[in-house]
């Protein structure tokens, strides 16, 4: 298994504006969770960067995980609870470079 | 593994087979003299046998049956900015991903310009209706589902489903094969594959009718490909001995 980077652009749909802070704060709870189990599972989160200015998206958030598979399920459990639901998204993955200076 | 939507009549989620779609949307390159020669041309075809001897299906055809060593493409020239799409299927994720580096180290990345997706197979395959017959055509789907679905309820989805699976449904009876259903949120702006084999051009665009009389497109924004069954050796080829 390869150190793999997952990047992942996201702006909110158009009902997440319809919904209430409590209904947001259930969501974003939830998705939280996910963040917190990937990080045990050995991802690390580089940080999450606002984008709008020069993207059809408005925030870019970057991830190391051990491998494909880690990624994966990080993004399943997050659709799990309802995220790409209440996001639009575009996902990357890539492996890191051996000897990459 | 969870599936992004439920299986339907047509559509049965697969076994737990950790295959991992690796379809490609590519273009080949002018290249100046000496950039892909034969010693490119064979290390190609090296990774291409490793890859399959490591047990990758080398072709939609193989989704199907047992694979039969062909390593074959669909010809989109014709209709498309892209010379040709094909799909393979790894064994896993990190085997797919690794994949396309090794190809692409290979010498894929000097006589192609390539969009990989990848991701794990979420429906088995579906074998159209009628007579087994000689499949020359192919056709990728990407799609993803819209505002419009992401905001229905799941009542509002299931009878979407209902009705899509109406157009499936005509789909292999126009003696389309349909190689199941790939994953590719994780890696994509799409969020799924699908990949057909078809008896003609014609077939496809009567199914594509179907899909729309059944409304298929309210909920999903997509980009289709069609093309004509050809070896992938014929695009990996020196300019000098193409036909």
């Amino acid at each position: 298994m390869s150190e793999c980077v997952w990047i992942h652009y996201a702006r909110p749909r158009p009902h997440w504006y319809g919904l209430d802070d409590a209904a947001r704060s259930v969501h974003e709870a939830r998705w939280r969770a996910v963040a917190e189990r990937s990080v045990l599972a050995g991802g690390s989160r580089v940080g999450r960067y606002h984008v709008r200015g020069q993207q059809d998206f408005e925030t870019v958030e970057i991830w190391t995980f051990p491998s494909a598979e880690t990624a994966f399920e990080h993004w399943a459990a997050l659709t799990a609870a309802a995220y790409g639901e209440l996001n639009a998204f575009a996902n990357n993955i890539g492996l890191a470079v051996e000897g990459s200076p | 593994m969870t599936l992004l939507t439920e299986a339907t009549d047509v559509f049965a989620a697969a076994e737990q087979s950790g295959h991992c779609l690796v379809a490609f949307i590519a273009k080949r390159q002018p290249l100046a003299s000496g950039v892909f020669g034969r010693e490119e041309a064979h290390r190609l075809k090296d990774i291409l046998q490793t890859l399959q001897a490591e047990g990758w299906l080398m072709s939609v055809r193989a989704m199907f049956d047992r694979p039969d060593g062909s390593v074959e493409a669909f010809d989109t020239g014709f209709a498309h900015d892209a010379d040709m799409v094909g799909a393979f299927e790894a064994p896993s994720l990190s085997a797919g991903l690794a994949g396309t580096i090794r190809l692409e180290r290979a010498g894929w990345a000097r006589r192609f310009v390539t969009e990989w997706l990848l991701g794990p197979r979420e429906f088995s395959t579906v074998q159209g209706r009628g007579e087994r017959i000689d499949h020359t055509w192919g056709f990728l789907a990407l799609w993803e589902w819209n505002d419009a679905w992401a905001a229905a309820t799941k009542a509002e989805r299931r009878a979407y489903d209902e009705e899509c699976d109406i157009a499936f449904n005509g789909d292999l009876g126009l003696g389309i094969n349909i190689a199941g259903r790939h994953r590719l949120d994780w890696a994509s702006r799409w969020h799924h594959a699908g990949l057909w084999e078809a008896p003609s051009l014609d077939a496809v665009d009567l199914a594509m009718q179907g899909h729309e009389a059944a409304a298929d497109f309210k909920f999903t924004t997509s980009r289709h490909y069609v093309g004509r069954l050809r070896p992938l050796q014929d695009f990996i080829e020196l300019d000098s001995e193409r036909g």
